[in-house]
């Protein structure tokens, strides 16, 4: 019986093992390629009453030594072992897979070509004339769906006919485009015949011009110095694998030519995509979404603050309770003005971090986020950056950390520094629920307004903070364009947009209890007359800063709220919970405190005792603060530098209080 | 290949189809020549994978793996069930 050694030859998942698998059944083995650890398939079968081995060869996506795959599958053809090659294309996108078969052109070992995925070629509507490509390439070419085994008849003919025939690619049409390109005739007159046996001039040359390593290394030791140094002045002069790689898609576009109908759909921008992509309407429609989804995001925020005034409703119902029994008043009011008041906080607090993150997961998932960060790139190069650091901005608007984790993806130190500080203006998750809570507080529905003008700081604060940063960061230097592939416009995935929504309001929500109880906790208790009539220990303290605090615009209360947001911004709310709170069961530290009006709902004597410019300075203090020590602790372990760490600190601390100022007059002269 | 890679010099962002567009051609074609041109080490992918904590997340609670690197932190970032930002590639030499 006579024998012979196939070997399949494709690009990754082009169905390899799917017929490795069906020709070989049970007739495997599985080991590794001598030294490497890629997985070495062989098997048998017998077809005809002739007997094949069948070796798998590892899948890459073409024949050029820049992987162990691609040398192995190299050295395996060059070895002379395979009789003959079967290479593999996807039917149903071929003018992308043929480019193996066009890589492969000028080994000298037989082959034939398997056009595989039929079904999903036949379903798209394309209709390919076999024949057409056969006579073009001069080998056996079959069109088959090699999860069908009963379609395999035609396969074991081509295989047949290439074994007895040994048929070979037919590469002058190939060489034809070679020939135009520049450095190709000089190098070919230059490489010696049968540099590499099994390989052509023709391949040898294509590979030199590519500045394959392997080919060049036998290029060295083969020839001598005159000779090299002349290669390597062509290759100067060329364009390399650039201009190689179009040649070899020129002909498999020639190769298709009349042989592939295809329904093609003739190119077009959607509606929506023309208005995000243009020069002129581009920014403000982005802007325009984004506005409408913070919008929208208050809606569902409603009802939870309905929830929250309701717990803060139980304090005195509760309170009263606690009296009668008998509870201690320090325990009657730490339940009461610390606990039942922090969460009156957290639930009001929380239906903005539901709003905000459904509002934009929805973006996200529909892909309009995409076409937001399309939209910036520009942008993003007239601050120094690189198109990318938009994703890292994207993130920081859920949290900061995760925005500084993300810059992991830009290479250079200045641009990934940049990035971080510009990453620190954007408010974060904790600032979304605070915020717009606060706003809502004190300006009703204005506080929309207040939200857009929150944003519109966000941008003026990043260009600023590039304007002072980029000047020691990043050169100005020549800048790459970006390749985007925007996804496709798709219906939300409801259950799980609302699985992750909800998650992380979880999230939140544990850990916004936390430090606001803690915080509560510290300064309720700091606040707290232990000796009746004397003054509380932070009061003495408050007393003395205020009069500077007061040219932020600041009460020495909000103040130290501002000071705490910097270790977490919900934080500032468990301060002020515990210094405004109406229902001082010790009365001492109430009177104490100015005779400010006295309202049992702390919403209501918030109202009474912070003016609308203060809520105003403080709300944009606490925004553009640093946004917490964690994300000061992962911006650290970015940049790795203590210096630059602390600028962007002390800077962003500073700068709060100076935009702090602003809104204060800025307050002052509306109301 | 030459019209794609100067366009891809000039420093604009662009999308497939943009590029299709103004090469003349189909997306198919840009697309198979982006594969490419990956391929050959000009254009890189970028990959918001790392879009992790890095471990450094015990105060967000969204990790379920802290410590893997490759993680992505559930509450900072969608997970890719729900992510649907599209591909992105730089130049990175040419
Ligand atoms: N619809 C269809 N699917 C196929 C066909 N042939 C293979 N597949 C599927 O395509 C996928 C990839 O096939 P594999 O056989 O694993 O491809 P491979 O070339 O071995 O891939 P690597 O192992 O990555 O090199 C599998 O899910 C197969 O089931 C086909 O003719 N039609």
């Amino acid at each position: 019986m006579s024998t012979a050694t196939i070997a399949l030859l494709g690009q990754p998942n082009s169905g390899k093992s799917t017929l490795f698998n069906a020709l070989t059944g049970l007739h495997q083995h599985v080991g590794n390629w001598p030294g490497k650890t890629v997985e070495k398939k062989e098997g048998s079968f017998s077809y005809n009453g002739r007997e094949y081995g069948l070796a798998d060869l590892p899948g890459s996506y073409s024949l050029s030594a820049n992987s162990d795959e691609e040398v192995i599958t190299r050295d395996f053809i060059a070895s002379g072992k395979a009789d003959v090659v079967c290479i593999l294309a996807d039917s149903s996108q071929l003018e992308r897979s043929l480019f193996m078969t066009a890589d492969y052109a000028g080994i000298s070992v037989p082959c034939f070509l398997v056009l595989n995925m039929a079904d999903v070629s036949r379903e798209q509507g394309k209709q390919i004339d076999v024949k057409t490509i056969e006579e073009k390439l001069g080998v056996p070419v079959i069109l088959i769906s090699a999860n069908d085994k009963k379609e395999y008849e035609p396969f074991y003919e081509a295989l047949e006919k290439a074994v007895e025939k040994k048929t070979m690619l037919n590469v002058s049409s190939l060489e034809n485009t070679y020939e135009k390109i520049n450095g190709y005739s000089e190098i070919k007159n230059i490489i010696p015949d049968n540099l590499i046996p099994g390989y052509s001039t023709m391949w040898l040359d294509v590979k030199t011009l590519e500045n394959d390593p392997v080919v060049m290394e036998k290029l060295k030791s083969a020839m001598d110095k005159d000779a090299l140094a002349k290669i390597e002045e062509v290759k100067r002069n060329a364009k390399g694998a650039i201009e190689t790689g179009g040649a070899k898609f020129a002909w498999i576009d020639d190769v298709l030519k009349d042989a592939v109908s295809d329904s093609k759909d003739t190119m077009t921008l959607g509606k929506l995509d023309r208005l995000f992509t243009s020069k002129v309407w581009g920014k403000p429609a982005v802007v325009l979404t984004i506005l409408l989804g913070l919008i929208l995001s208050f809606i569902p925020a409603l009802p939870l603050m309905g929830i929250g005034m309701v717990v803060s409703a139980l304090k005195a119902p509760v309170g009263d309770l606690l009296t009668t029994v008998g509870c201690p008043e320090f325990i009657t009011a730490i339940l009461c003005n610390v606990v039942i008041q922090s969460f009156s906080f957290i639930f009001q607090m929380l239906g903005f971090v539901f709003g905000v993150t459904l509002v934009f997961g929805l973006l996200e998932e529909v892909g309009v986020m995409a076409r937001i960060s399309y939209v910036f790139d520009n942008t993003m190069g007239k601050l120094g950056l690189q198109g990318k650091s938009v994703m890292p901005f994207l993130v920081s608007f859920g949290c900061t950390m995760g925005g500084a984790a993300g810059t992991r993806v830009i290479d250079n130190w200045g641009q990934k520094v940049l990035t971080i500080a510009l990453a620190w203006a954007v408010p974060c998750g904790a600032a979304w629920a605070v915020v717009p809570m606060l706003s809502t507080l004190f300006f009703g529905s204005y506080a929309v307004v207040v939200i857009v003008a929150i944003l519109f700081t966000m941008l003026l604060h990043m260009w600023i903070t590039a304007k002072i940063f980029g000047r020691h960061l990043v050169k100005k230097e020549d800048r790459y364009g970006m390749i985007m592939e925007l996804p496709p416009y798709h219906k939300p995935k409801w259950g799980a947009l609302l699985r992750y929504v909800l998650g992380r309001t979880k999230d939140t929500f544990i850990r916004v209890s936390k430090v606001v109880l803690l915080v509560c906790g510290v300064f309720w208790v700091l606040s707290y007359s232990f000796v009746p009539g004397s003054d509380p220990i932070l009061y003495t303290i408050g007393e003395a800063i205020e009069p500077v605090t007061k040219i932020f615009g600041l009460k020495w209360q909000l103040f130290m709220a501002f000071i705490v947001s910097s270790i977490g911004k919900e934080g500032a709310l468990g301060v002020i919970s515990a210094l405004f709170n109406g229902g001082n069961f010790s009365g001492a530290f109430y009177d104490a405190m100015s005779g400010g009006a006295l309202a049992s709902d702390l919403n209501d004597t918030l109202l009474a005792n912070v003016t609308k410019p203060e809520a105003l300075a403080f709300i944009f203090a606490i925004t553009f603060n640093m946004p917490c020590v964690v994300a000061l602790a992962a911006t650290y372990q970015e940049v790795h530098s203590v210096k630059w760490t602390a600028r962007i600190a002390i800077y962003y601390t500073v700068g709060a209080m100076i935009l702090s100022m602003i809104a204060y007059h800025i307050g002052l002269l509306i109301w | 290949m030459e019209g794609l890679i100067k366009l891809l010099k000039d420093g604009h962002a662009r999308t497939i189809e943009m590029l299709a567009l103004e090469l003349d051609t189909t997306p198919a074609d840009i697309k198979r020549k982006l594969e490419f041109l990956e391929n050959t080490g000009i254009i890189k992918r970028v990959s918001f994978e790392v879009s992790s904590c890095g471990g450094n997340c015990g105060s967000c609670g969204g990790c379920e793996h802290s410590g893997d690197e490759k993680a992505t932190c559930k509450s900072c970032m969608p997970s890719g069930e729900v992510l649907n930002m599209g591909e992105m590639w730089e130049v990175v030499g040419l």
